[in-house]
């Protein structure tokens, strides 16, 4: 290449960087203005839970003290975390976390190994199952909820925790996930495990398990967020606060005329932590593998 | 006798005769599916052909002395001629309309942003997935304050912006205003999906067809429309496809915030099955109605396989 061949291309490179810093600035602009639109809710809810007067709150909301406390104090949130009384959210949040873990827990399991016979088993029929599981996912919950209500309250089962944990348990969706997830292991792995004598489960439980942290991250991300928002179903089936999750406690307690919203601010923040807890957690696995599978799922 | 070889991941173990091993082996899988089986079958298909069932009975809510008697299609006609119910499927119409553009544009815009080489970026798509794991009740309290009448904050920064020119929105409380609002706090709420979903669409568009793109003199805009575009189409109808589905579904925010309201401006399909399911009692009507919104979801999702195969994905 010639000099000046040479010295109009570094021109060029040399415009055409700063052309991509000029558009890096806006960017990067474009990107701020998003997270203040999608923060700055959050943040103000975070801010307000830790302010004590009611009345200030809501006068506060129209400045920039919306997202400032001159005197935190965790008053509010020692109001609102009783486990007994009016302000029992300590108790509805215990519930809450019962039903999480139970539903995740199962979940888990039951869907994993599902998800791993239908890859790896010799049943006959299992692709026809498979294709039942993937029909099955098009039902909303919606549409089957009329008649699990009557069948749960012929069984007795309304205002139990197991009435908000099994019939979630097992999903169409999560034991795809499972299945597309196993699918795509090596099939040396299977036939190694089996040629030293491993049985099925054996071979689920110690080689495959142990490869599927990713699915089961996924999983229990997306499960964790499902359970823990669960909101229709439990005032269908819930009447008293024996083992009412917060979710509806909160919605309650926000339909009253006169809202106490420290207390409202206070209780909701309590229930982002478990689940902000859960995803950063997670978080490494689950955009990687979550993302492969939905877009193909 | 040998085991039936499938099209689905096969083992050495299918093709060898049947022995005693193989037959434990099956009873330990049959053992390992049978808890999914059960509880699909007791929680999931049977309510699902209940309901169908139901659907076609005057069954109400609380056991009467008199028995369930058989209607056929009566509750479907008297949908149908039920103009709350057409008012919540124009109504869910209405949020469909709204959120597509709001929800997906937005997600889709932020993550053609992060999918540059931008600093923080892991740190943006982290912050930005936040309101997802959000409960929609605490969304519900959030937005609820921000949507106060006529000084909450919302009010006060249009206010500001306008220099007062505008006057304060009844954001809940205006039968014009109300399904918007709603469609602003969800589109808030769940643009972190579909964010992420866009950014792996994004991921897998190989750099080879940039590069190439590049070498035959495609600018920027070109590259965008040839390259990208093409590149997401799964993407983008598994996106519209996802958000209406959801759209059609709309309940929770709607419940929480205005009951329906005001003028039943807010009505969907969802509350208004809950309502005469539990509220009226009327559970065969409500059973009904499940089946409508059944089929309508069907029909979308058979609507994205013919999509997809078109494209040939």
């Amino acid at each position: 290449m010639s000099d000046l061949a040479l010295s109009t291309a570094r021109v060029e490179v040399k415009r055409a960087r700063s052309a991509i810093g000029s558009l890096r600035i806006v960017q990067t602009a474009c990107i701020l203005v998003i997270a203040l639109v999608i923060v700055s809710p959050l943040l103000m809810l975070f801010v307000a839970s830790l302010k004590d007067d009611r009345f200030q709150i809501l006068a506060d909301m129209g400045s920039f003290r919306a997202f400032w406390v001159s005197n935190p104090t965790l008053s509010n949130f020692a109001e609102v975390g009783n486990f007994s009384g009016q302000l029992a959210f300590g108790r509805y949040l215990m519930n809450s976390l019962i039903i999480l873990a139970s539903t995740v827990g199962f979940g888990l399991i039951v869907n994993s190994m599902a998800g791993f016979v239908l890859a790896w088993g010799s049943l006959r029929g299992r692709a026809l199952i498979l294709s039942l599981v993937i029909a099955l996912y098009v039902i909303p919950q919606e549409s089957i909820i009329m008649p699990l209500v009557i069948m749960v309250s012929r069984a007795g089962m309304t205002d139990t925790f197991t009435v908000q944990i099994v019939p979630w348990v097992a999903s169409p969706l999560y034991i795809f996930l499972f299945y597309q997830f196993f699918a795509q292991l090596p099939k040396e792995l299977f036939e190694a495990a089996e040629i030293d004598g491993a049985s099925v489960f054996r071979i689920y439980r110690s080689i495959f398990l142990p490869l599927s942290l990713p699915a089961l991250a996924t999983v229990s991300i997306l499960m964790g967020i499902e359970a823990w928002n669960q909101y229709l179903w439990p005032i269908l089936v819930t009447q008293t606060d024996y083992a009412r999750p917060i979710a509806v406690a909160i919605a309650t307690f926000f339909g009253q005329d006169s809202i106490y919203w420290d207390r409202a601010m206070a209780a909701s923040v309590l229930m982002m932590i478990p689940i902000l807890a859960l995803y950063l957690a997670f978080q490494r696995w689950f955009v990687s593998s979550f993302v492969g599978s939905a877009v193909k799922g | 006798m040998t085991l039936q070889q499938s099209a689905l991941p096969t083992t050495m173990a299918a093709a060898r005769p049947a022995s005693r091993r193989d037959k434990s082996r099956l009873y330990q899988e049959m053992s390992m599916l049978a808890p999914a089986v059960i509880l699909l079958t007791i929680f999931l298909i049977v309510p699902f052909l209940l309901s169908f069932w139901t659907a076609m009975t005057n069954q109400p809510l609380v056991p009467r002395p008199t028995p369930v008697r058989f209607v056929g299609f009566n509750n479907f006609l008297r949908i149908l001629r039920d103009d709350l119910f057409w008012t919540s499927l124009w109504n869910v119409s209405r949020f469909t309309f709204w959120i597509l553009p709001v929800q997906c544009g937005l997600a889709f815009a932020t993550a053609l942003l992060l999918h540059q080489k931008l600093p923080f970026r892991n740190f943006f798509r982290g912050l930005f997935f936040l309101p997802a794991i959000t409960s929609m009740v605490v969304v519900c309290v959030i937005w609820g304050t921000l949507f106060q009448y006529p000084t909450g904050p919302l009010n006060q920064v249009i206010g500001f912006v306008s220099g007062g020119s505008i006057r304060p929105i009844d954001w809940l409380g205006d039968p014009d205003w109300a399904m918007f609002s709603i469609v602003l706090l969800s589109a808030w709420q769940a643009y972190g999906f579909q964010m992420i979903v866009y950014l792996a669409g994004l991921q897998g568009i190989p750099d080879e067809l940039y590069d190439a793109a590049r070498i035959d003199g495609a600018n920027a805009l070109q590259r965008f429309w040839h390259v990208t575009m093409p590149g997401l189409r799964p993407t983008h109808v598994f996106v519209l496809v996802i958000t209406t589905i959801q759209a059609f579904k709309l309940y929770t925010q709607v419940a929480i915030l205005t009951q329906g309201g005001p003028k039943s401006s807010t009505e969907t399909v969802v509350h208004y099955m809950v309502r005469s399911g539990f509220e009226e009692q009327k559970l065969g009507h409500a059973s009904a109605v499940s089946v409508i919104l059944f089929l309508i979801v069907l029909v979308i999702a058979l609507l994205q396989r013919q999509l997809l195969r078109r494209y040939d994905v």
